[in-house]
């Protein structure tokens, strides 16, 4: 079996079966000139190659990808008989690796309890993705380990072929380019120019409709401004039950929604309802009027990006969002003391009904969450 | 001969009849593909890819992108009952009742962790050896496309399940879309449908997830690689190793046996973290909610840079005649990342005008050999690592035990500091390697024999260098040396670098065009060089 | 040839961190359930109380004064309940150790017949709240995550592995809380948490959310190690320091030449 390689003194010692399976020609069909013509160019040196290449391929590029003579590094050293045996069983064994991997797999598949909660169900997962491992691990380091050990994998040099084409071939196609356009007509007719632009231009403008309707933009400023709070309204839990003046003892703390239709799933409604005593409650201006007996709900949607702030210190009084890292001073008004966020949680004005239970006076009186261009100052 | 052994040739025989492919295909085996164990980084995010496309197939047959609300009735008791969306419901069902559905979930995150970390270090090896320069610029910026296409599918990825994170995710990617000016508002009511958080969302990223995105990624790497194929791999200098040659392995079949190997041995990876490490355990974080929250709430690792530059942002907000610019959020989260994505993009073009480098190169550098870019890059990677830090500061501080506020104030002093003095350390780093290697270079190695000179004097023989290590140090394209002859010692040297033979076309380079856009330093043309020559060559060959 | 050498260490590096991963994924699941002490004969209230007297003074009176007024560095006792002295006694964080911007848990320093006692002292000094008799993990499992989702999660973490709170305040993990002591801290609000009174959180409510959290901690990750429970943060570390990393030791391994 030839190689378009040179020959190396060793080469000659490689068994037969270890040396690469090369296309040759007796192997292709009665009447098959093009298949013979494939192997023996594979005997011959680059030459014919190329210029096959090169036919086929008809763009007048001259190409020169041809296996060279080898390079510095010595070429593969030939294992001899015994150590190509040992390498084979090596190789054999990884493959024989992988049986095993995916048969316990399947048989894990089946077999494993995988229903939550039932004994061993925490193994299945683990134990499938071991054997996966095992199967295409084994393929993978087989095959691997086959290419280094026993393929002949001799270090070949390569000539690259020019990136630019050759100036005439360029002046060539620039001339086919300005002749192309030419014969359009396009150049001269200038009514023809305009209008294409024009006609195509426009479509452009087609498709705008079909994306405005990806959304409703109906009341986008009111629906940004305001929440589902409004006057009177009770404040509720999560599980929809009102929360009464004295639920809460001094340093709690409840997520409150408006008690309307949806009120707890809103996404701009959640609040938060805090209790400390009323001396440590340092509100200013109607801010004050807005609190009751120590109670005050501020906006738990951060006025940075969103994130529930209800991270409740009840000593500090310092509310943190686990997002960012804001931190606010609930006792003053929710400022911000230190972070990212630039504006203060939105107060919730809030009183108690008869019955006792807490109600807010109204919305927020400014938009709650992330800043945005149209908010106002 | 076995039948094994007619089967290629008989093959491509039926093949060629058809298509006349045989030319092609036997020149295609012959490819030569340098051998680096760095050039196969690339790779690991190739197959990721592959691997994502598998395993999120099979994910997609169980899921279902809608925010109707649903009773749970599943496999995991602690959420039995409980009300949810039947995106999270059907996560749920894919985890705990689908045979076999967790660890396709785990492998599908894990490989997509793994898709663009690989991304991440295969554009670190090939910014520091400096491939992306001429003719490559064109497959730099398709890469640095394919990085960002990866953290908008990452990201729709991550928002999927509609869990208490991905929810919250999700939530500040509304925020960051309302920050942006005059448009804001529109762009969030255009994306969501109308008011967050709509009913829609999930729907439009479910197709962007699994369709446009991917199919762009797919049409991107399939460029990405047409290219490498036409303009063959870079390599790094050595003996035999020049500008107008590859030298490595043949495609067929070694190379082609490790390629492939080596995507069965990524899968196993992945296929091992998948069963033995629990990633993105969505029953444990819970159904999201609007009014909640967890504490040490976290993008995924590359989102992380994001955070962390939202987490160190002072709370800088302009308003003024009715209209408010939130600078925390639109300078860390829109500005930054688009300045550095766009100056990644055009690094090359930047590059090539301040060294006025004009030259085809495809030959790799050395990073000690270009010190500047090797410091651009050194400073660029410690500010995104401080920003990573930056973004996961509560959890390090709740496992450490560190005060969270001191982290974040620390992460803003780092964030100014540190990268000048990388800069500045790493380019005097280069330079004293260089320094040693040129030392190496003229004294050669000490031999070890002590010899007076007839003045008396003692002075330690040197041997110099073998010509395959100076080849390797000088770092210039150097001629094929004949490997059988024992390497040239000492002064035979002179004839190691020897003129090309031309091929059978006559070329001798690739830079028939390049010479005319003057290249004043192009070693080619100096074939002829000596090696004294040479050390002058490489040294203005460095831009620095 | 140095190749070599770097995919030997490769080779090496490999099969200890597989070994190590699998170790730690069987390894993991191994739930440590302390068997209740032999029973004794009880002892009356009287000698409770009296046995309460003698701890405290011997052990606590020097912080929080012989009349539980408070004195150096202890605040009152008085109408803090028997709630409290379990939640800071069974937790380890009484005695405190001096200088600590918040009490850290410690190993536990009484029995529990001793915190008993204590408690039934300080009881009867004011009154507060007390601890409901009874198994207090047997409440409604899926109401629980529901509750601790709203009011737990937030500082917790969703799975009670803890987190930072500002300047250096910390909320602990839970799973080395026992289910009394999750229970106390809901009713007492200790440091920085919040107090959740009977009026906010039902009994029933909190003995749910104590059921939640002493399964949620003691639950097998089905996935494998559980990487800690502290979200994508350890996620992106170990697809870095475990994924990259073996796969740039076997691209060592494939690239060197043999």
């Amino acid at each position: 079996m030839s190689d378009d390689r040179p020959e190396h003194p060793d080469s000659g010692s490689l068994p037969e079966k270890l040396s690469s399976p090369r296309p040759s020609s007796s192997a292709s069909g009665p009447g098959d000139t093009r298949g013979s013509d494939v192997s023996s160019s594979s005997h011959t040196n680059s030459s014919s190659g190329t210029d096959l290449y090169t036919s086929g391929h008809g763009d007048g590029q001259r190409h020169s990808d041809h296996p060279a003579q080898p390079a510095a590094h010595p070429p593969h050293a030939p294992l001899s008989e015994r150590d190509a045996a040992i390498a084979e069983r090596k190789v054999a064994s990884l493959f024989l690796l992988a049986v095993i991997g995916v048969i316990s797999f399947i048989v894990t598949f089946f077999a494993q309890e995988q229903e939550f909660g039932a004994p061993g169900n925490a193994y299945f997962t683990p134990l499938l993705g071991v054997f996966m491992a095992m199967a295409l691990g084994g393929v993978g380091a087989g095959t691997v380990l086959w290419a280094k050990l026993l393929m002949v994998d001799d270090e070949a040099v390569q000539e690259r072929h020019p990136f630019g084409s050759a100036p005439d071939e360029r002046a060539a196609t620039a001339k086919a380019l300005r002749q192309g356009l030419a014969d359009t007509g396009l150049p001269r007719r200038k009514l023809l120019r305009n209008t294409l632009l024009l006609g195509a231009g426009s479509l452009a403008l087609l498709p705008l409709p079909f994306v405005g309707f990806l959304g409703r933009f109906q009341h986008k400023e009111r629906v940004l401004a305001t929440t589902s709070w409004v006057e009177g309204v009770r404040l509720i839990r999560q599980n929809g039950t009102p929360v009464k003046l004295g639920d809460l003892q001094i340093g709690g703390v409840e997520s409150v929604f408006p008690d309307v239709f949806h009120g707890t799933i809103a996404a701009d409604s959640p609040a938060l309802l805090i209790r400390m005593r009323p001396e440590e409650l340092k509100l200013e201006g109607e801010q004050q009027d807005w609190a009751y007996k120590g109670h005050v709900v501020y906006s738990s949607i951060c006025t940075h990006l969103g994130c529930p702030v209800k991270l409740y210190e009840q000593q500090t009084h310092n509310l943190l969002c686990p997002c960012h890292q804001s931190v606010f001073d609930a006792s003053t008004g929710a400022t911000v003391i230190f972070g990212p966020a630039a504006r203060a949680l939105p107060q919730l004005a809030i009183s108690v009904d008869d019955e006792g239970y807490f109600i807010a006076q109204g919305d927020f009186s400014e938009p709650i969450g992330p800043s945005y261009w149209e908010r106002g100052t | 001969m076995s039948r094994l052994e007619k089967a290629p040739a008989t093959t491509a025989g039926w093949v060629d009849e058809r298509l006349g492919a045989a030319g092609y295909v036997r020149k295609s085996l012959n490819k030569v593909f340098p051998d680096h164990w760095s050039f196969m980084l690339g790779e690991i995010a190739l197959y990721s890819f592959i691997i994502l496309l598998l395993t999120g197939t099979y994910l997609s047959f169980f899921y279902t992108p809608s925010l109707t609300e649903v009773v749970y009735d599943g496999g995991y008791i602690p959420l039995k009952g409980v009300t949810m969306s039947q995106a999270y419901e059907s996560t749920l069902y894919i985890s705990f009742d689908v045979r076999g559905g967790l660890i396709m979930r785990q492998i599908h995150h894990w490989a997509a962790l793994l898709f663009i970390a690989a991304i991440v270090v295969h554009l670190m090896r090939v910014f520091f050896t400096g491939a992306f320069r001429k003719p490559r610029e064109l497959n730099w910026l398709i890469g640095v496309l394919l990085l960002v296409l990866g953290l908008l599918e990452g990201f729709a990825g991550y928002s999927l399940p509609d869990d208490l994170l991905s929810g919250t995710g999700a939530r500040i990617f509304h925020g960051i879309i309302l920050s942006v000016p005059v448009i804001g508002s529109w762009a969030t009511f255009l994306i969501y449908g109308g008011e967050y958080p709509g009913t829609e969302f999930l729907d439009r990223l479910y197709a962007l997830h699994i369709f446009v995105i991917p199919l762009a990624i797919l049409g991107l790497i399939t460029f990405h690689m047409l290219m490498i194929w036409y303009q063959k791999h870079t390599q790094f200098a050595g003996p035999g190793r020049t500008e107008n040659n590859v030298v490595g392995s043949r495609l067929y079949p070694a190379y082609a046996a490790k390629a492939g190997g080596f995507f069965f041995l990524v899968f196993a990876v992945m296929a091992a973290l998948g069963g033995l490490a629990q990633i993105n355990p969505i029953w444990l974080y819970g159904p999201y909610n609007a009014s909640q929250v967890t504490a040490g709430s976290q993008p995924d690792w590359y989102i992380g840079f994001l955070d962390g530059s939202l987490r160190l942002m002072p709370n800088w907000e302009l308003s003024g005649l009715g209209y408010t610019v939130p600078f925390n959020v639109l300078l860390p989260t829109v500005i930054m990342p688009g300045l550095m994505f766009t100056v990644m993009m055009v690094y090359p073009w930047l590059e090539a005008r301040f060294t006025r480098d004009r030259d085809y190169h495809n030959l790799l550098d050395r990073p000690r050999d270009v010190p500047v870019r090797t410091a651009i890059g050194a400073m660029s990677l410690a500010f995104y690592i401080i920003l990573v830090i930056a973004g996961g500061n509560d959890v390090i501080a709740s496992v450490f035990g560190v005060n969270v506020n001191s982290m974040t104030i620390a992460g803003r002093i780092a964030l100014i500091v540190v990268p000048p003095l990388v800069y500045v350390i790493t380019k005097r780093w280069c330079l004293a390697l260089q320094h040693s290697d040129q030392e190496l270079l003229h004294h050669g190695i000490e031999s070890g024999t002590i010899r007076r000179l007839p003045s008396g004097e003692f002075v330690e023989e040197t041997v110099p260098l073998p010509l395959v290590y100076q080849l390797g140090l000088t770092g210039v394209e150097a001629e094929a040396l004949d490997h059988s002859a024992p390497p040239p010692l000492g002064p035979g040297y002179e004839k190691a670098a020897v003129e090309p033979a031309p091929d059978k076309d006559g070329f001798f380079s690739p830079r028939r065009n390049g010479s005319k856009n003057g290249s004043k330093n192009g070693s080619a043309e100096r074939p002829e060089a000596t090696l004294p020559e040479l050390e002058a060559t490489s040294k203005t060959n460095r831009p620095s | 040839m140095k190749k070599t050498k770097l995919s030997g260490y490769a080779v090496v590096l490999l099969s200890l961190s597989i070994v190590g991963t699998l170790y730690t994924a069987v390894a993991a699941p191994s739930s440590a359930v302390e068997e209740p002490a032999a029973t004794k004969p009880a002892p009356t209230k009287e000698e409770l109380v009296q046995e309460g007297r003698d701890l405290y003074l011997s052990g606590c009176s020097t912080c929080h004064g012989l009349d539980l007024a408070g004195g150096s560095g202890g605040p009152t006792l008085i109408g803090v309940g028997a709630s409290s002295v379990i939640f800071q006694v069974e937790s380890g964080r009484m005695p405190l150790a001096a200088g600590v911007q918040q009490a850290p848990r410690k190993d536990v320093r009484y029995t529990l017949e001793e915190i008993d006692a204590l408690a039934e002292y300080i009881q009867g000094q004011g009154g507060g709240p007390t601890v409901p008799a009874g198994d207090l993990d047997d409440g409604d499992l899926q109401l629980g995550g529901a509750l601790f989702r709203t009011n737990c999660a937030s500082c917790h973490n969703f799975a009670g592995s803890g987190g930072a709170l500002t300047y250096g305040k910390y909320a602990p993990e839970l799973e080395s809380a026992s289910a009394r002591v999750i229970y106390t801290a809901m009713q007492s609000g200790p440091e920085s948490m919040p107090r959740y009174g009977d009026n906010q959180l039902s009994v029933e409510e909190k003995k749910a959310i104590t059921r939640y959290v002493t399964y949620i901690t003691q639950a097998e990750d089905v996935g494998g190690a559980s990487l800690g429970r502290y979200g994508p943060l350890t996620e992106g570390l170990v697809i870095w320091v475990v994924g990259i990393a073996v796969l740039i030791m076997m691209t060592l391994w494939i690239g060197a030449r043999s």
